[in-house]
């Protein structure tokens, strides 16, 4: 059977300032299954995001493939959940309606859209600020709301690009494991946009490297450490020291 | 100064603070701002109070100090007065006022209602902004008044050329603000509405238009404050009512504090209209600034 995702040699060329190409992929072919957490990690500029959003269809490449359980990646969709790094939760909405948004374009009634959108912000944790506007909410609050937002149209992947960049690093493990609990309940794939080594080694099943100019995979790590990881292990500190090795070098 | 005032001793002196001593502390905190905030309130107050008293006193002396000004031709306060007590008490303001409210209010809703659906397709199609911009911008820089003359050679005298005047002149600032803010709605509003399974009309109306809404406001606020001006110049000229009218009538009877009447009802009426949209905009779109800061 096919992948969920596959990627097949795809260029994506953009028009620099001076009006100069500049190659944001460079000939990238990468394939993830059904339920696999797959980090995609690189230092900036190496066209991490441009590769999440071509799977969401935000653009088409320029060159190559994407294919989205079977079938050229169109339009974007709720099938393919996104959580971005910015705060991109609708400020004249509560957290609740936030949520209910995917199901009201489905148009679902009130009455169910309601009970899921609170079925939805309860999972992570949040069944206390269902009427709270988001610059209400702290940064780790409003991630979360975002994560119920796409995980409440039962996505098939959920693309997150380096959601938990902007939050403090206490808040951000703890994020990090609710991802990890929901990944696991949930069985939805996730795609994962760091440039945070100790993140993708405590998330991923499999760590994508990228380098940039142009942007292409370096290479692909799987990580066989179980579920929930332990940081202070010592199988974790060799992953973290292997990992950052993988990106240096 | 006044939030300083307070003489409460921090809680790390006082480890062994009972929990009832702790809530008296927060009460008294608490009193402190309400009381500080009511005591800046109540002097703001104050001090707009003797701003507008100075300006009064200033008034009624100018007129009868300044060699060479005629009472009849500048008239204090103290004869304005009378002439609007009169005005008020016959229905006679009223009247005129409310004939302008309604040719503002008619004109400005069917403007600014345009100006809205004009400013979210062009903010969003590049192709029909290609194409409306150097119409739009080349009609929007003939001022508003200069098509008085013209209204009235079309829809005669009636209620027709003064809201077609107002719709016309409050289009232009709605949609140049309407546009400026479609144009501007972040792309990830967008993508996510996208992703959302939101398609275009859903995008346009539940996520471009909100996030827009502060943008659309402004011009809003704006195109009252020209409403107010078109107004005044239609009812100069071909109107039987009105506080433009009542203005020109005072002109040609010679009637300078009557003119004056109009000329303080205009400045009320513009003000708390303009009033009132700050705070509606505070009252409407907490999360605008909350977001951006
Ligand atoms: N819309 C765009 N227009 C022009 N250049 C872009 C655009 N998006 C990305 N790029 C360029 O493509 C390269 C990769 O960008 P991006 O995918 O955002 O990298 P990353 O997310 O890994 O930091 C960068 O050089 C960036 O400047
Ligand atoms: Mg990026």
């Amino acid at each position: 059977m096919a992948s969920l995702i596959e990627v097949e040699g795809v260029s994506q060329i953009f028009e620099t300032r001076e009006g100069k190409a500049n190659w944001a992929l460079w000939q990238v072919s990468l394939e993830i299954e059904a339920g696999e957490f797959v980090c995609l990690i690189g230092p900036s500029g190496c066209g991490k995001t441009t590769l999440l959003h071509l799977i969401a269809g935000f653009m088409k490449p320029s060159e190559g493939s994407v294919r989205f359980a079977g079938a050229p990646v169109g339009e974007p969709s709720p099938d393919r959940g996104v959580v971005f790094q910015e705060y991109a939760l609708f400020g004249w909405m509560t957290a609740r309606q936030n949520v209910e948004f995917g199901l009201r374009m489905r148009g679902m009634g009130r009455a169910e859209r309601r009970e899921k959108a609170r079925e939805a912000l309860a999972r992570v944790g949040l069944e206390r600020a269902l009427e709270r506007y988001p610059h209400e909410l702290s940064g780790g609050m409003r991630q979360r709301v975002a994560v119920a937002r796409a995980l409440v149209n039962e996505p098939r992947v959920l693309l997150m690009d380096e959601p938990f960049a902007a939050v403090d690093a206490i808040t951000r493990t703890t994020l990090q494991d609710d991802l990890v609990r929901l990944w696991q309940q949930t069985g939805v794939s996730v795609v994962f946009v760091t440039h945070n080594v100790d993140e993708a080694a405590f998330l991923a099943q499999r760590v994508v490297v990228m380098r940039p100019h142009p942007g292409s995979i370096k290479r692909s790590m799987n990580i066989d450490l179980p579920y929930p990881r332990q940081r202070s292990s010592a199988e974790f500190a060799q992953l973290y020291a292997h990992l950052g090795e993988a990106l240096g070098e | 100064m006044a939030a300083e005032k307070h003489d409460v001793p921090p809680a790390a002196v006082n480890a062994n603070l009972t929990e009832r001593e702790k809530l008296e502390i927060e009460s008294s905190f608490r009193n402190e701002i309400v009381a500080t905030r009511h005591r800046r309130l109540r002097r703001g107050l104050m001090f707009n109070l003797i701003g507008v008293l100075i300006f009064l006193a200033v008034w009624e002396v100018l007129p009868r100090i300044v060699p060479g000004v005629n009472i009849q031709m500048f008239p204090p306060p103290s004869g304005v007065i009378a002439t609007l007590y009169g005005m008020l008490a016959d229905g006679q303001l009223a009247a005129h006022a409310w004939s302008s409210l309604k040719r503002v209010a008619a004109g400005f809703v069917i403007g600014s209602s345009a100006g809205i659906l004009v400013g979210l397709f062009t903010g969003r199609l590049a192709l029909l902004q290609s194409m409306s911009d150097p119409v739009l911008h080349g009609l929007r820089s003939i001022p508003a008044i200069a098509f008085v003359p013209l209204a009235i050679v079309w829809f005669g005298l009636g209620e027709t050329p003064k809201i077609a005047l107002i719709s016309w002149g409050t289009f232009f600032p709605v949609w140049i603000s309407t546009f400026i803010g479609v144009r501007d709605v972040p792309k990830l509003y967008v993508q996510s509405a996208l992703s959302l399974g939101a398609g275009p009309l859903n995008v346009m109306f539940r996520v471009v238009l909100p996030a827009a809404m502060p943008f659309v406001f402004a011009g809003l606020r704006h195109a009252t404050a020209v409403a107010f001006v078109i107004v005044v110049a239609a009812e100069l000229v071909g109107a039987s009512s009105g506080l433009g009218y009542l203005i020109s009538f005072s002109h040609l009877v010679f009637r300078i504090d009557m003119m004056f009447v109009g000329l303080l009802a205009l400045g009320v009426l513009g003000f708390l209209a303009d009033a009132a949209f700050a705070a509606l905009l505070q009252r409407l779109f907490p999360w605008y600034r909350a977001e951006r800061s």
